[in-house]
């Protein structure tokens, strides 16, 4: 049955049709002084400056460099954002308790959780699809080691898999191991390696 | 928690993956430059007051039902954006920012133009 939206028709016109009304809408609102050239700059900037998972990786390039710091993220990790200078509400705000869960040679750590709101936006950013699918969720607890092969996590049968369930009261995210080759390198650039998925337990940290 | 009305916007369409916008690594993902622009407009109209961001959200999983309910799931059509604007599309008429036609005559004026300058 076809559709009745324009922007539903296919064909190889469908491309510069959407962006020529794009360009027509935005000409409009500026036209009508609703917007202005610089509004939606300043809207997109905030996702690419602020909003991601720049502010996790910081803090897990800080602990990898800094053992005085880790030993408090581990222990106390609101207390170790707070300590990072962080934007205001970045941090994780009053309530949201955040804890850190270490990967070791011997340890490895999956957070899952069912409710989005679960996950700790302001140090991971936008969460993937796949956190918040019933079938990870389920299976992750019932075949770790399945699931984490899925996501190329494969482990060493010596390795002990724990899967932590985020809640209101309690917001799970993994402190990764440091990767070998990355002697000498910068907070800067071990923040780059870092990923959300790294920081949930779904992957490994490399060069 | 909310700092910002950019944060609250974008967290409250992560409710089911039909209705989240496609992201990579923590970021939004956006392929085209189009899409970017689509997002930072339906933000800006509701930070600015034109219409609430839950109607937004209302409208555009209205429209992914619709194209739910007339194509098949796997079709490779699909495209979140196609849905993004044509949910914005609605919105600026019925919130009264645009008069009905408005954007259509704009539209065909950039088009013929593009067309005649070609």
């Amino acid at each position: 049955m076809p559709s009745n939206y324009p922007g539903f028709r296919y064909g190889a016109d469908r491309e510069t049709f959407s962006a020529a009304k794009v360009k027509a809408l935005e000409s409009l609102l500026i036209e009508k002084g609703v917007i202005t050239g610089k509004t939606v700059d300043t809207i997109l900037g905030y996702f690419e400056t602020e909003m991601g998972p720049f502010n996790g990786a910081k803090v897990v390039a800080k602990a990898w460099v800094d053992p005085a710091f880790k030993k408090l993220l581990l222990e106390d990790c609101n207390a170790a954002c707070e300590a990072m200078d962080f934007p205001e509400g970045m941090s994780g705000a009053e309530g949201e308790h955040m804890r850190i869960v270490e990967n070791t040679p011997e340890v490895h750590n999956v957070i899952v959780c069912t409710l989005c709101s679960c996950y700790p936006w302001p140090t991971l950013g936008l969460p993937p699809y796949w956190f918040k699918d019933p079938t990870f969720r389920a299976r992750v607890v019932r075949e770790p080691r399945v699931v984490l092969s899925e996501f190329g996590v494969e482990l060493d049968e010596s390795v002990t898999v724990k899967v932590w369930d985020s809640s209101a009261q309690i917001r799970w995210w993994v402190l990764p191991m440091r990767p070998a080759g990355t002697e000498g390198m910068s907070e800067t650039e071990l923040a780059s390696l870092l990923t959300p998925e790294a920081m949930m337990g779904v992957a490994t940290v490399s060069v | 928690m909310f700092t910002q009305f950019e944060h609250f916007a974008a967290t409250s369409l992560m409710g089911s993956p039909e209705e989240a916008p496609p992201r990579k690594d923590g970021h939004l993902q956006f392929d085209r430059d189009w899409e970017k622009m689509a997002f930072g407009v339906a933000i800006a109209l509701s930070k600015q007051g034109y219409y609430e961001w839950e109607e937004f959200r209302q409208t555009l999983i209205a429209t992914i039902g619709e194209w739910e309910a007339t194509h098949e799931l796997d079709d490779p059509e699909w495209d979140y954006y196609q849905c993004w604007l044509t949910a914005l599309e609605k919105l600026v008429v019925a919130a009264g920012v645009l008069k009905p036609g408005e954007l259509e005559s704009q539209l065909s004026q950039l088009l013929n133009c593009k067309a005649t300058t070609a």
